[in-house]
């Protein structure tokens, strides 16, 4: 697209656009600002802004949930999650696109209908069964869970991206004799790489605040990802919102520097553009 | 490379074995355990489990006003949050598309809500809709901020949809934007070429062509939005008398609160049959739309 | 870019023939990790703590608790509060992994744990237990619970408010409440703030004033249930409908949507004079307010001054014991520890700022804050009415709380009212 478009029509889109933009950062404000406040302040001056610059929230709030480790935990899941979806979906959606066998048609729906299941219709259960597997209580164990939580959702969001990728590059690659596991990974996969970042931010975003599973899997302090040590400041009837603002703020920085970071790939896979023919 | 390796029954368990392994162990084995504990009157934590048969489901059907009700008011917020939110996310993305000058930062600014997760999202929305409106309300005596936003059926339901609609329309801009990369900008500069409008081009060529991205944005807003707990749980406590309670938490509070895990799982079942239904429609409508680039 | 996704590519290739085992060779290790039985003569007892309010407090008394007890150890987890709690405890149930001393309410809460209880009923301490906090936790006349305190419910006040206000004298009766609600208001107070948004502020606290009145409780519950009482035309419950109307008078606008933490706020900056909340409310108020001079009221229903002179308490929650629990008889001990001994008590009532259940604990009022020394003058002056609200049929406290909100707004009148708490504990219990 041109340059040439842009002008008075655009311009007043831009406006509407960053006006409809301030709103739905308004919220973000009441975290921020909220977080620098005491807890008196907090609750009976909730929207205006922090008399003073004050880090003690933070800093207690640090020690009292024993961030660094929480943080460890929390990346740890997500990263490893993360790769493990992108591996196994990635790779399965393949197979179930190119391979439209009896079975194969008959299993995509299988994994989409995956997706519709409440959480709370199988967490217990779920437990039962990880109890047999013996994937309680540890790290690895609450990433095969995520992985097999999330592929459903990965697989159909690379099954819809897939279709749009030309069968002629495939079989370019097969007269040049590469094997189905090389086409895949050498010529499909990087095709892939906008949707694999899409996943990745996605299926990130909905670990890093997930609280029920990381509830139920893992039960030991030293295991607790952040979503669950901001929930200790939350007792049977004293609220710490003081201190549970300020654990929000340090819970979003990483993730949200993370989308950041990958929202500069999006556009390249944008500006490249992902459809050559 | 030996010839097993690449033979198909290989492939096919190098590819899809993985993600069928983790599936089955991860989801489908817990569903069906969970299917059976539907047909049993187990607590939750008894070792005694009694065979009632379909007397859950009976139960249901016909002495649960209350799951009922959830349902109702499930099936009405999923509709408003499907329609608004894929309205919004998709102009924002089909905005966002173009060369505006802010237009990186602004897709960061509309994803942003998405960072926020959990139960705090409800307390901020809370002070929100009780402090700060009421705040500006009585600053500018506009009728929208001084109603008592949580306080009344109407409004708690759409207070929902408000903080749903927030937080969903820019994870399904994401989808809608990578939709969007995959039109071919010189289809586009041919239609301009041709003289076609603005909302000519967006109907007969980038919609068709973006239908991959619909038929996902769709799936998606419909599954979440029937599965609403968090917000619902956070903000409203699914009140003012009940009327915001949606058919998780009904679930929810049937097995975990009232210790009666066997109703409870036959809800989810039913719940599971009634979710899968509706989106196979929605699925099986939207796919006839695609075309094959 | 191009190197970033080649690594992941790399990766990923080299994983993607072992990403099936992978997960399972991870899953071994966990195994071991779990498996911390007691070695030799050591031995742990696991807790799970609800009350995360006194987390740190805990963890010393851990410390003692172990230098004076050689050879056992304590493993105390301050999980979750509320919901959570329960969640969690059920997993840790379904994984095998039941802590040996745990929480639960009592009543009908206790039902679904039951088969897996210790019975106490032979423990030291269950003599010197206050009958009052023995109900929920005991079954066929054995006792399943040790309760962790009591707390006391109904309205707290500020004091300097009602001095400002010229009220010398607390009001025992409706008369007395409506006539010091009507001087601070003429002084310019917000008589009461009332916090209406929930449905078990309203179903449990509010309106167990009506079933802890009656003239005995529980026969009037067991006659609901067999159809020999009703609510509807029940006088206690209509008397409770004018307490209801006084509080709604002179109450704040929007009681509606002000949610518990508005509500604390506001009471504890001194915008409205009295609060529906228990001594449970100290924490918060100490947090807003240090040194807020307040303490709490009965709540009277109507003119007879013997009737409603009198606070309602229950136990905050009990300690259970994990019946196939291995180290048993050391979580016994423990919890028998926690109420005889000089370190225990010490550390209940003025580490945990808990109210003792307990007779044979000597508590200095001054340790519990003011409002928990005003509901400790009420215990030993016997001036306590029971908590109901366990007995009801499940779910119906939501049910009582939305026709309140209802009777709030004006959708429906008292009579209508009472009608609906009727049919809805009628719908209930044949559940």
């Amino acid at each position: 697209m041109k340059e040439r478009t842009y002008g008075m029509k655009w311009f007043s889109v831009e406006i509407v656009v960053l006006l409809l933009a301030l709103l739905f950062l308004a919220p973000f404000y009441f975290v921020l600002a909220n977080s620098f406040k005491g807890f008196a302040e907090l609750l009976s001056d909730t929207s205006g802004l922090p008399k003073s610059l004050d880090w003690s929230n933070y800093e207690r709030a640090w020690e009292v949930l024993n961030f660094p480790r929480a943080l460890r935990n929390s990346l740890l899941i997500t990263v490893f999650s993360d790769l493990c979806i992108i591996v196994v979906s990635s790779m399965a959606a393949y197979r179930l696109l190119r391979h439209p066998t009896r079975i194969n048609r008959l299993l995509f729906p299988l994994f989409v209908a995956a997706m519709v299941v409440p959480f709370q219709a199988v967490m217990i259960p779920l437990v039962k069964v990880g109890n047999w597997l013996h994937i309680l209580n540890s790290i690895p164990g609450i990433i095969l869970c995520y992985t097999g939580l999330g592929a459903s959702f990965s697989i159909f969001l690379y099954h819809g991206f897939m279709k749009s990728i030309p069968l002629e590059v495939e079989e370019a690659a097969v007269m040049d004799g590469c094997n189905p596991y090389g086409i895949f990974w050498r010529i499909v996969f990087p095709l892939l790489k906008p949707m694999t970042v899409t996943v990745i931010v996605l299926q990130s975003l909905w670990m890093w605040n997930d609280f029920l599973l990381p509830l139920l899997i893992l039960q030991k302090p030293e295991l607790q990802t952040i979503q669950l040590a901001t929930n200790s400041l939350f007792g049977q009837y004293l609220k710490q919102w003081d201190l549970a603002l300020a654990a929000l703020v340090m819970g979003i920085v990483p993730i949200l520097a993370f989308f950041l970071a990958l929202q500069k790939h999006v556009i390249q896979g944008i500006t490249a553009g992902a459809v050559k023919g | 490379m030996r010839r097993w390796l690449t033979s198909q029954t290989m492939q096919q368990s190098v590819f899809v074995g993985p993600a069928l392994l983790v599936y089955a162990a991860i989801m489908v084995l817990p569903l069906l355990l969970g299917i059976y504990y539907s047909f049993s009157d187990w607590n939750g934590v008894s070792s005694h489990i009694d065979w009632v048969g379909l007397k859950n489901y009976k139960t249901i059907f016909t002495d649960d006003p209350g799951f009922g009700r959830s349902f109702w008011f499930t099936a009405r917020f999923t509709v408003s949050v499907v329609i608004i939110s894929n309205a919004i996310g998709f102009a924002i993305a089909y905005v966002l598309s173009k060369p505006l000058k802010t237009r990186n930062m602004l897709r960061t600014v509309f994803f942003m809500p998405n960072v926020l997760g959990g139960l705090l999202l409800g307390f901020i929305w809370q002070f929100i809709f009780t402090r700060s409106f009421s705040a500006i309300g009585q600053a500018t005596d506009i009728g929208f901020f001084n109603l008592s936003w949580l306080g009344t059926e109407a409004t708690a339901f759409w207070a929902l949809v408000i903080v749903s609609v927030w937080q969903g329309a820019g994870y399904l801009m994401v989808i809608y934007i990578a939709g969007l990369t995959n039109v071919p900008s010189d289809m586009l500069e041919a239609a301009s070429i041709d003289g076609a409008t603005g909302m000519q081009t967006l109907r007969h060529i980038v919609l068709p062509l973006i239908m991959p991205a619909v038929t996902i944005c769709l799936f998606l807003s419909i599954s979440w939005a029937f599965k609403s707990f968090d917000l619902n749980f956070s903000l409203t406590q699914g009140g003012p008398y009940k009327s915001t309670e949606s058919v998780a938490m009904n679930i929810y509070y049937e097995a975990f609160k009232s210790n009666r895990y066997g109703l409870g799982t036959a809800k989810a079942v039913i719940f599971f049959v009634v979710v899968t239904v509706i989106t196979m429609i929605q699925l099986s409508m939207t796919k006839k739309k695609e075309v094959e680039m | 870019m191009k190197k970033w996704l080649t690594t992941i590519s790399t990766v990923t290739l080299a994983g993607s023939l072992l990403a099936g085992c992978g997960g399972n060779e991870k899953a071994g290790s966990g195994t071991e990790a779990s498996g911390d039985q007691p070695a030799g003569k050591e031995v742990t007892i696991k807790i799970m703590n609800f009350k995360v309010e006194v987390a740190e407090q805990f963890n010393r008394l851990k410390d003692e608790y172990e230098k004076t007890h050689p050879g056992v150890k304590l493993q105390v987890d301050t999980v979750l509060g509320g919901d959570d709690y329960n969640t969690q405890l059920k997993a840790r149930f379904a994984s095998g992994e039941m802590p040996d001393i745990f929480n639960n309410e009592g009543y009908n809460q206790m039902d679904a744990w039951l088969e897996y209880l210790e019975d106490l009923s032979d423990q030291p301490w269950v003599q010197n237990e206050i009958d009052l906090a023995k109900e929920p936790t005991t079954r066929d006349g054995k006792v399943y619970g040790m309760p962790v305190g009591l707390e006391g419910l109904g309205f707290l006040y500020n004091k300097d408010l009602f001095e400002q206000a010229g009220i010398t004298e607390l009001p025992k009766t409706l008369s007395q409440l409506e006539a010091v609600a009507e001087k601070l208001q003429a002084a310019g107070i917000q008589p009461f703030v009332n916090t209406y948004d929930t449905w078990f502020g309203l179903g449990f606290h509010n309106l167990n004033n009506a079933f802890a009145k009656q003239p005995d409780p529980n026969a009037f519950i067991k006659g609901l249930n067999d159809g020999t009482a009703k609510i509807s035309d029940n006088v206690i419950f209509k008397d409770w409908t004018h307490l209801f109307d006084v509080a709604i008078k002179y109450g704040n606008k929007n009681a509606l949507t002000t949610d518990y933490n508005t509500a604390s706020t506001l009471f504890a900056t001194g915008k409205g004079a009295m609060n529906q909340s228990g001594n449970w409310l100290q924490p918060v108020l100490d947090k807003l307010n240090p040194g807020m001079n307040v303490g709490i009221l009965p709540m009277p229903i109507n003119d007879d001054p013997a009737l409603n002179d009198k606070l309602f308490v229950g136990p905050s929650n009990n300690w259970v014991v994990y019946k196939d629990s291995p180290v048993k008889k050391e979580a016994k001990e423990f919890l028998n520890w926690l109420v005889s001994s000089e370190t225990g008590q010490k550390y209940l009532t003025k580490e945990f700022k808990f109210i003792p259940a307990f007779t044979n604990i000597k508590t200095d009022p001054a340790d519990l804050g003011s409002i928990g020394a005003d509901v400790l003058k009420y215990i030993e002056e016997g001036k306590v009415l029971g908590w109901h609200w366990a007995k009801y049929p499940d779910g119906a406290a939501p049910e009582f709380g939305s026709s309140m909100q209802k009777y709030i707004v004006g959708k429906i009148n008292a009579v209508q009212m009472l009608g609906e708490f009727q049919s809805a504990w009628d719908k209930m219990k044949s559940r």
